[in-house]
């Protein structure tokens, strides 16, 4: 594969793939928050956007969380070994050290988040149980607070030293 | 993202269950435990493995910096060093008494991982302390 495109090329590739899959994370979580958090009994027809939003069957989306999680998780470990030593270093030498740090602080919370998912998917998995509403409310907030965090310190970094550099 | 996308089934609590079954007892110890672990292990620097990515070297174990070797990665061997031993106590905890465990609060799943965040900032503050050299 690497002999048939640029090592940029097969990076950003990954890159890409990383980000594109994380978009459909992101929208799957906060959809799932919003019903959590601000649960809409019966849609009255003609509701708003921001109601639509929010009354979507928020149990379906578990198990697809779960798995867009893992595989973001695990396609982030991959590249996280160029970064290390393409990104990391030249950041570190051009003086990024709160960049640097915020990428630290994503990769920690990452794994905090991962160790979250068999209770969040079991919680959600048994959503007609009310012993679990407030740590399945908790735990869905909590992630989806992650994930975005995630997101955010990643597209930031990506930004601070240039697509495909 | 579809609606109806795996959406799990919900037909195996009832509404007067409280109790989990053996894969809840097990998920629930290991997401309330895995936070407080990752920091313990982060902490004291236990990682499972150690991988050196500019020359592909994979050890077990913690290996301190070698020269020509490049930066080391430790995460990966914090990780799994917190899985294993999450997983060990998810485990463990299949086999506790039905009412020893229905003593844990489930609020500890979402608590741990807010109580991490002010840890982990702490345990950067080399970056913090560069940053604020500048």
């Amino acid at each position: 594969m690497r002999g048939l495109i640029s090592t940029n090329t097969f990076w950003t590739l990954w890159l890409l793939g990383h980000l594109i899959l994380a978009l459909g994370l992101l929208g799957a979580l906060t959809h799932q928050a919003m019903a959590v958090a601000f649960p809409v009994r019966k849609p009255a027809a003609g509701a708003g956007i921001v109601t639509r939003f929010r009354a979507v069957s928020a149990a379906g989306y578990a198990t697809a969380v779960c798995v867009l999680y893992v595989l973001i998780f695990l396609i982030g470990s991959f590249i996280y070994t160029q970064y290390r030593i393409a990104i990391r270093i030249p950041l570190e030498a051009q003086h990024y050290y709160r960049t640097g740090g915020f990428f630290d602080f994503k990769e920690h919370m990452a794994t905090i988040g991962l160790v979250l998912l068999p209770a969040y998917w079991y919680f959600w998995k048994n959503a007609q149980n009310p012993h679990y509403d407030n740590a399945r409310k908790g735990v869905t907030l909590v992630l989806a607070a992650i994930v975005w965090f995630l997101f955010i310190v990643g597209h930031v970094l990506n930004n601070t030293r240039g697509f495909a550099s | 993202m579809s609606t109806t996308a795996s959406a799990p089934t919900t037909t195996q609590a009832t509404s007067s269950s409280a109790t989990p079954s053996k894969f809840g007892v097990f998920a629930i110890t290991f997401s309330i435990s895995g936070p407080v672990i990752y920091c313990l292990i982060q902490h004291f620097n236990y990682p499972l493995v150690t991988y050196w990515p500019a020359i592909g070297r994979l050890v077990w174990g913690l290996e301190a910096a070698r020269p020509n070797s490049g930066p080391n990665m430790l995460w990966y061997g914090w990780t799994l060093t917190t899985i294993i031993i999450a997983s060990a106590l998810g485990i463990a905890a299949m086999f506790l008494p039905e009412g020893m465990f229905k003593k844990i609060p489930l609020w500890l799943v979402w608590l741990f991982p807010i109580l991490a965040v002010p840890y982990v900032i702490y345990s950067l503050m080399y970056w913090w302390r560069l940053a604020a050299r500048q």
